[in-house]
């Protein structure tokens, strides 16, 4: 098994759901900020979950 | 604190993929060296991941911020001073012995190197060790899940346990390990906002070094006297007691991290596996240090944040982590928050039952229950011992209970048991006249220096029992002192009884001890991947922090 599969695969799915509470609830914040921390963080996870599968699946084809 | 939906969802979704992960690699067992060692095939970068992960439990996580809060930025000497360097150490010149003598364990190691006694002693000290760090862990977590969000202490423990279980039973050290680097992931990951939310709210570091006094934000500079630094630690106590003996004693000798390198595909995979694990180690005390240090200062800015008090009064630092957390995070992020920290309670009790369930199957049932039984039976006791190595570890959580700073109990723990061992390995694989004799006489009555220097000497009101011999400004301190005593009376005892005993013929030390021992040349790896550049670049790094943070 490679790891970077089911790693990439939870961080792409973490990531979408951040973003989907970035784009839906937009004035979601805790007390001491006002950013849409959930929207950047979110991009942020899915970015770093499909890196880890286009890695994943460049090992794969390379074989 | 309360949870949203959405916050159960991200946690669900990670047990499902933790457990997930577990399931699929239960096909990969078929021995008891799959289930314990993972039949050594684990590419570098994942034990490298795993290495540190191991380490990183919820006591650290809790304890790193809290100590960052009250320490300030001194706390990150337990990375830089007291992690790196050992692990460098660990990996240029200690991996090739470990993993060339083929022995399965560290305590299996000292069976070879000495004799069964000194492997005994050690195994036996460890198996407690690892229990005890393993309930203490499960401690933590469950009393601060309780306190922020209301969840029945019993329950969070119970679960939490369970489902490690589920996936250690399932696909041994290799599900464990996969584990780690995803909750290590996640971790830096989910943690990674906090620190960058928190430090921008308090005027970035400018901002922090001009709102707090001038000891919390360096490092180095105010260690020359105890008097003058929040640790209450002068610069020989720490360079030499963490920096050398502790951290040495931990990163070198303890089975829980060398472990992950001994399952490296390779010995050159092996000795990269520490090399490599420096670099987030670096790093990490921006993630789980800076949120601690900026929580003083928002406290301080009227902006409506206070840190959290005991009931007895005094800040509660072990809860300065969760209430910044409900401060910066909203549902959404809070979960991933959350499940942030379970997960690091998870990678440091996985790390500890499957470090037990080796030393219990190999060098404790193996050598002294039953020898030479079929590896079927020795896979079912291996099993058996994971789920025996949880059940003792909810006991020790309950025994947890009595004490407040578990941080500080860790370096007690560590401080007596950890400290002489270290002399023994640096004889032993440095030093072919090191004899059996001298070893079990070195480290037995190292042991027992550190709790003799324990109960004689007395800071904040732990030690002390018998006599009081020296006040510590800290029990920080005493611990480093404790630590060094250990060492001392260990390498000089064991070198005095080695040279009075007979010595051990060269032909039976090959590949255990250095100049017996071919150091392995590994001319397939290219420039970078070899150990030398590699240490360069991290030592540069590491220079360059700590001038920065001086």
């Amino acid at each position: 098994m490679d790891l970077r599969v089911p790693s990439g695969w939870f961080f792409s799915l973490l990531g979408l759901i951040l973003l989907g509470m970035g784009v839906f609830a937009p004035e979601t914040h805790a007390a001491l900020t006002t950013e849409n921390v959930n929207l950047y963080a979110g991009a942020c996870m899915l970015v770093f979950g499909l890196f880890l599968l286009l890695l994943a699946w460049r090992a794969r084809s390379h074989e | 604190m309360k949870l949203a939906p959405v916050d159960y969802l991200i946690l669900a979704l990670y047990f499902a993929f933790v457990l997930g992960i577990g399931w699929r690699l239960r096909k990969r067992i078929s021995s008891s060296g799959d289930f314990l060692m993972s039949g050594r095939s684990v590419p570098v970068w994942i034990t490298s991941l795993a290495f540190i992960a191991a380490n990183l439990g919820a006591v650290e996580l809790i304890g790193m911020a809290a100590s960052g809060a009250k320490y300030g930025i001194m706390t990150a000497h337990f990375y830089w001073l007291g992690a790196i360097p050992a692990m460098l150490f660990m990996g240029i010149f200690m991996m090739p012995f470990y993993y060339g003598s083929k022995a399965r364990s560290v305590p299996e190691y000292l069976k070879m190197r000495f004799d069964e006694k000194t492997r005994a002693f050690n195994a036996f000290s460890f198996a407690v060790m690892t229990i005890f760090s393993s309930g203490i862990s499960m401690y933590a977590l469950g009393l601060l899940l309780k306190l922020v969000l209301g969840w029945s202490f019993t329950v969070s423990v119970l679960a939490s346990a369970a489902i490690v279980l589920a996936y250690t039973f399932l696909g041994g050290l290799t599900s464990a390990i996969y584990n780690e680097v995803l909750q290590f992931l996640l971790i830096a990951l989910g943690f990674a906002p906090l620190a960058i939310l928190s430090v921008m709210k308090a005027g970035g570091w400018q901002g922090i070094v001009s709102r707090l006094p001038p000891n919390m934000t360096h490092a180095w500079t105010y260690m020359g006297s105890p008097t003058e630094n929040p640790m209450g630690v002068e610069i020989f106590g720490m360079v030499a007691g963490l920096g050398f003996v502790l951290s040495f004693g931990y990163w070198c000798t303890n089975f829980l991290v060398v472990q992950r390198a001994m399952a490296a595909e390779s010995m050159s995979a092996a000795r990269r596996t520490p090399l490599i694990g420096t670099i987030p180690k670096m790093f990490l005390p921006f993630i789980v240090i800076m949120p601690g240090i900026a929580a003083v200062v928002l406290a301080k800015m009227n902006l409506g944040y206070a840190l959290p008090l005991k009931a007895t009064g005094g800040p509660d630092y072990d809860q300065v982590l969760t209430t910044l957390m409900s401060q910066f995070y909203p549902a959404g992020l809070l979960g991933v928050g959350m499940t942030g920290l379970m997960a690091s309670f998870m990678s440091g009790m996985a790390g500890n039952v499957t470090a037990f369930n080796t030393v219990f199957t190999y060098d404790i049932y193996q050598s002294y229950i039953r020898k030479g039984a079929p590896d079927d039976h020795y896979l079912t006791v291996g099993r058996v011992t994971t789920v025996v190595g949880v059940l003792l570890s909810i006991a020790a959580a309950y025994l947890a209970t009595r004490y407040n700073n578990i941080m500080d109990l860790l370096q007690l723990v560590f401080g007596c048991v950890n400290a002489p061992l270290f002399a023994t390995f640096l004889l032993g694989m440095f030093w072919k006249r090191a004899t059996a004799h001298g070893a079990f006489a070195g480290l037995t009555s190292g042991t027992a220096a550190a709790f003799l220097t324990l109960s004689c000497t007395e800071a904040e009101g732990k030690g002390g029992w018998i006599a009081q011999v020296h006040q510590f400004p800290s029990q920080m301190a005493q611990n480093f002192w404790i630590a060094i005593v250990a060492f001392a009376t260990c390498f000089v005892i064991s070198v005095v009884v080695s040279l009075a005993t007979r010595p051990r013929p060269d032909k039976e030390m090959e590949g255990l001890v250095y100049g017996l021992t071919k150091v392995p040349r590994d001319l397939t790896a290219k420039w970078y991947q070899r150990p030398a550049p590699l240490t360069v670049a991290v030592v540069i790094m590491l220079v360059i922090l700590n001038i920065w943070f001086r």
